[in-house]
C-alpha cells in the first residue's frame, strides 16, 4: 500500500507544475515538521491540503511562498527556483501570490479600506481615488462585506476578519491564491459563499488555488486534488473519490471525524465525576 | 550546556548584526524616497512628540536633585557659589542624556516591541510579506528614523528643564545669587559639553528602535511571548545605554583632548 502511494505521488511530480516542491524538509530547532516532500501544484487546478491540527499544513503553505525557508529541498515557481532568492527579489515574486491567513492577519490600526488598498499602495502610484474606490466596492462585495469600508478590524466578527483578509489577498488579481483555512470559524451558509468564490476565481480567471482545510465538505466541493498530509508525509493523494474510498485508517478515521481506537478506549475507560460528586469530595473554601 | 548557550549568544548577536544592517540600507533608502515620508512623520509623532511632556519632567527632577544633593559639599568649603557648573555640567553631558534615554528605552521602546511582537504572532509581518513589502522598509525604517531624529531634539528638552529645575533650587530655595550662579555655569560649561550629550542622542535613539524592533520581530508565540519581548528589549536597550554611553566617553575624550591643545592657535 505504501508502494502504491509512493506510485501516486510520483505521477504527481511532472516539473510542468507552477510551483514545485522538491525533497522539503523543515525543521523547527530539533522538531521535524516536514520531511522529505516532494510536490508540484498545477496550474489553473485548485489542490486542497488535509489533515489534522498541528501536522504542518501551515508550514507547507508558507514555503510555496518562501515566507519560510526549507532546511533542505527545493521550492520552484515556473521552474525556477525561489527557495533561495534575496527578500527584495522574492518580494517581486511574491506579487504574483495572494495569501489568505489563519486568522486574518488584518493591519488593526488601519481601516478596512485602507488593508484592502494596502498592497495596491505599495505596488501602483494612485491617481485615480475613484477607480479605488470601485476596487474595494468589489472585492468587498465579492466576500458579502461591500459597506465595511470604514470599519476598524477590532470591530469585525472573525468570520468577517477572515472575509475582508480575502479580499485584500485579492486585491492585485493574483494568479496563484493560498488559503489558509478559508472557511472555519464562518458558518455553514458563509462557508459555502467563499467556496463559490474559490471555483468561481478559479473558472473565471483561471486562478491556481492550494486550500488548506479540515472541513471536508469544503474539500470536495472545490478541490480537483486533495493531499492528505500526516506525520511530516503525504499519506494519500488524490482526487475527492480517491480520498472518499482510499484504504488507509487514518485517512478514514480523519475523513469522517472519528476518533482513534486507542484514544477513544482512554475516553470510555476513565471515570467521570460530575459536579457534585467533586464539590463532596472537597470541602469548600 | 554553556557551550550551547554561548552558541546561541553568538547566532543571536550575528542575527541582529543582519538586522541592523538590513535596517541601515532601509533607512538610508527611505530617505531618498519621499513617499516613506508620512511613514517617518507619523511616527516622529507618536514617538517624539507625545514623549516630551515626561522627558521634561525627567530633566526637571534631575536638576532639582542634583542641586539639593551638590550644595551640602560645595557649601563645606565655601564653594556653594560654583554649585552652577557642577549642575549644569553633569546635565548637559551625562544625566540628561543618558535618564532621558532610558526613560524613552521605557516608554517607546516597550511600545514598539509591543507592536512590533504582536504584529509578529498575529502573522501581520508575514502578512505584509506575502504582499511584496519589505517589512524592515515599511515598519522599521520609519521608527528606527524617527527615534534617531528626535531623541537629540528630547534630550535637549531634558536639558533644558534641567537646568532650569537646578537654578530655581539652588537660587530661590538654597538661596545662591543668580548672577554669580549663572557667571561661574557660563565659564564652566562649553558648547563642546552640549554638543557630546546631544550627539549621544543619535547613538542612543538608535540603539533602542534598532533594540526594540529586532525584539519584536522575533518575539515568541502567544501573550507570554510579548511580554517577555518587552522585557528583553528593555534591559538590552538600558545595558546598550550605558555601555555606549561608557564608549563615547572615551571617545569624545580623546577628541577633545587632540583637539584642546591647538584650540588657542584657533
Ligand atoms: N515558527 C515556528 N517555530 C517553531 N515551531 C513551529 C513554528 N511554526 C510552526 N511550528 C510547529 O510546526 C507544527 C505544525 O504547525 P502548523 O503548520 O501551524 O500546523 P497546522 O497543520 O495546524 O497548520 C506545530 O507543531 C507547530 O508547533
Ligand atoms: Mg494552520
Amino acid at each position: 500500500m505504501v508502494a502504491e502511494e509512493k506510485n501516486n505521488q510520483a505521477s504527481g511530480i511532472n516539473s510542468n507544475g507552477v510551483i514545485v516542491l522538491k525533497n522539503l524538509t523543515k525543521k523547527f530547532g530539533e522538531k521535524l515538521v516536514l520531511d522529505d516532500i516532494s510536490l508540484s501544484i498545477e496550474k489553473g487546478k485548485t489542490t486542497v491540503i488535509i489533515g489534522p491540527s498541528g501536522c504542518g499544513k501551515t508550514v507547507l503553505l508558507k514555503h510555496l511562498i518562501v515566507l519560510l525557508r526549507p532546511t533542505s529541498g527545493d521550492v520552484y515557481l515556473d521552474q525556477q527556483r525561489i527557495d533561495n532568492l534575496n527578500e527584495d527579489e522574492l518580494n517581486q515574486v511574491r506579487t504574483r501570490y495572494g495569501f489568505l491567513f489563519q486568522g486574518g492577519a488584518l493591519f488593526d490600526s488601519i481601516s478596512v479600506f485602507e488593508n484592502i488598498i494596502f498592497p495596491i499602495t505599495q505596488h501602483y502610484k494612485i491617481t485615480d481615488w475613484g477607480e479605488i474606490d470601485a476596487l474595494v466596492k468589489n472585492k468587498l462585495s465579492m466576500v458579502g462585506l461591500d459597506g465595511f469600508q470604514n470599519f476598524y478590524p477590532a470591530k469585525l466578527s472573525g468570520g468577517e476578519k477572515k472575509r475582508v483578509a480575502l479580499a485584500r489577498a485579492i486585491a492585485l488579481n493574483p494568479e496563484l491564491i493560498l488559503y489558509d483555512e478559508p472557511t472555519t470559524g464562518l458558518d455553514p451558509i458563509r462557508s459555502d459563499v467563499i467556496n463559490e468564490l474559490i471555483l468561481k476565481l478559479q473558472k473565471e480567471l483561471g486562478i491556481t488555488s492550494v486550500v488548506v482545510t479540515h472541513d471536508m465538505t469544503s474539500a470536495y466541493k472545490i478541490a480537483d486534488r486533495i493531499i492528505m498530509l500526516h506525520k511530516g508525509k503525504i499519506l494519500a493523494d488524490g482526487d475527492a473519490d480517491y480520498i472518499r474510498n482510499h484504504p488507509h485508517p487514518v485517512v478514514q478515521q480523519f475523513i469522517h471525524g472519528q476518533i482513534d481506537d486507542e484514544d477513544l478506549l482512554i475516553l470510555q475507560s476513565g471515570e467521570t465525576t460530575s459536579p457534585s460528586q467533586f464539590v463532596s469530595q472537597n470541602s469548600k473554601k | 550546556m554553556t557551550v550551547t548557550n554561548a552558541i546561541n549568544g553568538l547566532d543571536n548577536l550575528g542575527q541582529f548584526a543582519r538586522f541592523v544592517f538590513r535596517s541601515i540600507a532601509a533607512s538610508v533608502e527611505s530617505c531618498r524616497k519621499s513617499a516613506t515620508y508620512p511613514l517617518i512623520w507619523a511616527q516622529m509623532n507618536i514617538i517624539g512628540v507625545h514623549s516630551v511632556p515626561i522627558v521634561m519632567v525627567t530633566g526637571a527632577f534631575v536638576g532639582m536633585i542634583l542641586a539639593i544633593q551638590a550644595y551640602d559639599q560645595l557649601a563645606a568649603f565655601g564653594a556653594e557659589e560654583h554649585l552652577g557648573v557642577l549642575i549644569n555640567i553633569s546635565v548637559v553631558k551625562e544625566l540628561g542624556p543618558v535618564l532621558a534615554a532610558v526613560m524613552l528605552a521605557g516608554r517607546i521602546g516597550g511600545a514598539l516591541t509591543a507592536e512590533l511582537g504582536t504584529m509578529k504572532v498575529t502573522e501581520q509581518i508575514d502578512a505584509i510579506k506575502s504582499m511584496g513589502t519589505d517589512p524592515v522598509k515599511y515598519l522599521v525604517a520609519p521608527r528606527v528614523l524617527a527615534c534617531l531624529l528626535l531623541t537629540p531634539f528630547l534630550i535637549i528638552f531634558a536639558d533644558l528643564l534641567g537646568i532650569i529645575g537646578g537654578y530655581f533650587v539652588s537660587v530661590i530655595h538654597l538661596g545662591i545669587n543668580s548672577r554669580a550662579y549663572w557667571t561661574f555655569s557660563a565659564s564652566g560649561v562649553e558648547l563642546w559639553d552640549v554638543a557630546i550629550g546631544v550627539i549621544k542622542g543619535f547613538f542612543f535613539g538608535a540603539a533602542i528602535a534598532a533594540i526594540s524592533c529586532y525584539k519584536g520581530f522575533t518575539c515568541k508565540e502567544g501573550a507570554h511571548g510579548v511580554g517577555q519581548a518587552c522585557t528583553e528589549a528593555f534591559v538590552a536597550s538600558f545595558i546598550s545605554i550605558l555601555a555606549l554611553d561608557f564608549a563615547l566617553a572615551v571617545f569624545f575624550k580623546a577628541i577633545y583632548n587632540t583637539f584642546w591643545p591647538i584650540k588657542a592657535l584657533i
